[in-house]
């Protein structure tokens, strides 16, 4: 997400009108409401809709949780961007001669109400593509002993893709998943890459049959508008094209992946590993007596509990 | 008690959902992708019909019109102009995406985020070709308006 890192230090106008585009489900009514909100350095798009639902309007309707950018629960489409409304500063979206900001529900997410959208779509299309790590070994996979190895370079491959919170700013800001209802919209996309990358994973084959017959992957355009709105800066569209190149080498039968095995269970305690010579203690203190001082919790306090 | 349907259908294509030139070219050179297909779907249609109906009057004579048409400013040589630049933007874009979409090359490598956080993809070599294709697509489209009006 293109945050501007600088409008936190910066006063919003004293006043800011807040356009929420409305929907009430049982009488079928969809309006543009404007509130004004007296704002404060610091205050997020969020902070404002809180206050407006405490003072103003308690029927206003909206979804957050952590308030921090955790939880992905309180996307919102801000001036026609997609945004988490906790991560975006009023002072960054309404300046002194337009003091005015427009909230709609997420794109492409049918709405409940309000700013409230379903995403059981969403989350339906996640399930679709397995995200959760398959391993051939049924005895292992039910009673596993030990972690799996993996390569701190195998990890930095898809470590980006485990970062997102399901927020579906992507989905919203995506036009492909905006005109085809079968796509399955970066965020799950790029959660088949991250499981499919994923050194410790071993259903490779059946996740790319899967991937080839949905086809979703080659509906892609490389808009890369996903990447943009993107508040953890997962790439999904980054995840896209190397999944598509996965499923190009696999149909050439070129596609190679190697895959980890559980660690050795160790033999026998190894020593402790000695200081290097060039490592000095702080001059005055005693590391062997440091050592054989007794914890401020005795070990056998911590067993017993 | 229903829920409003909120997709944004074709329509979607058209938003740029705060992209810009510096920020998110990408999502403009999609529009424009999307924007010069259909004007050459559009051209060609036109293109069949001035060939066939121009043609039946034997080649030179088609010559003769196209060249007369063409040479000076008129609603019918600007149209031309406008679905020449379409067909070279069209052209040197789908360059690009083939590159990047069927070989996933130019888009970086995975990383761990950190400031200013910006996806790897969108700091590739793929950005740099995307200004490429516009420095070149304004180029070749001014020579054409050269060749076209003032030679
Ligand atoms: S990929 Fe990014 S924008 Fe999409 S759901 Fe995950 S965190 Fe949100
Ligand atoms: S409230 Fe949790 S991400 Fe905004």
């Amino acid at each position: 997400m293109p945050v501007d890192l600088k409008a936190v230090t910066r006063r919003p106008p004293e006043t800011v009108k807040i356009w929420v585009r409305r929907f009430h489900p049982e009488k079928g009514a969809t309006w543009w409401q404007s509130y004004e909100v007296k704002t404060h350095r610091g205050m997020t798009v969020l902070d404002a809709l809180l206050k407006i639902k405490a003072e103003t309007d308690h029927t206003l309707v909206f979804r957050y949780s952590c308030r921090m950018g955790v939880c992905g629960s309180c996307g919102l489409v801000v001036n026609g961007e997609p945004r988490l409304s906790c991560q975006t500063q009023i002072a960054e979206k309404a300046t002194q001669e337009k003091p005015e900001i427009r909230l709609e529900p997420l794109y492409n997410f049918p709405v409940l109400r309000d700013l409230l959208t379903d995403f059981s779509e969403f989350f339906e299309k996640h399930r679709k593509v397995r995200p959760y790590l398959i391993r051939l070994d049924k005895e292992e996979r039910e009673n596993p002993k030990l972690e799996y190895e993996q390569r701190p370079e195998e990890l930095e491959e898809y470590y980006e893709y485990t970062l997102c919170i399901s927020c579906g700013l992507c989905a919203a800001a995506c036009p492909v998943y905006a005109s085809n209802p079968k796509f399955l919209g970066p965020h799950a996309l790029a959660q088949a890459y991250r499981y499919l990358a994923d050194s410790r994973d071993e259903g490779w084959r059946l996740r790319l049959e899967e991937l080839d017959e949905d086809g979703s992957a080659y509906r892609c355009h490389f808009a890369a508008s996903c990447s943009y709105v993107c508040p953890k800066v997962v790439d999904p569209a980054g995840a896209i094209q190397r999944l598509r190149r996965a499923l190009l080498t696999y149909k050439f039968r070129l596609f190679r992946k190697r895959t980890a095995k559980p660690v050795e269970p160790m033999k026998e305690a190894k020593p402790t590993v000695p200081l290097p010579p060039e490592a000095e203690p702080i001059e005055g203190v005693d590391l062997s007596a440091l050592e054989r001082e007794e914890a401020l919790i005795p070990k056998q306090k911590l067993l017993e509990d | 008690m229903k829920a409003q349907k909120n997709r944004l259908g074709v329509l979607g294509s058209f938003k740029l959902m705060g992209a810009n030139l510096r920020d998110n070219p990408e999502r403009v050179a999609f529009l424009m992708h999307r924007i010069t297909g259909i004007i050459l779907v559009g051209f060609i249609f036109a293109h069949i019909i001035s060939t066939n109906s121009l043609a039946r009057n034997g080649w030179e004579h088609w010559m003769a019109v196209e060249v007369e048409h063409l040479r000076t400013l008129n609603p019918i040589s600007l149209a031309f102009f406008i679905a020449m630049g379409a067909a070279v933007f069209h052209g040197l874009n789908g360059i690009r995406l083939l590159l990047v979409e069927a070989l996933a090359l130019w888009i970086g490598r995975p990383e761990k985020p950190k400031p200013p956080y910006v996806a790897p993809s969108l700091k590739g070599f793929q950005r740099r070709a995307i200004y490429a294709v516009f420095a070149l697509w304004l180029i070749i489209w001014a020579a054409i308006g050269y060749v076209m009006f003032l030679w």
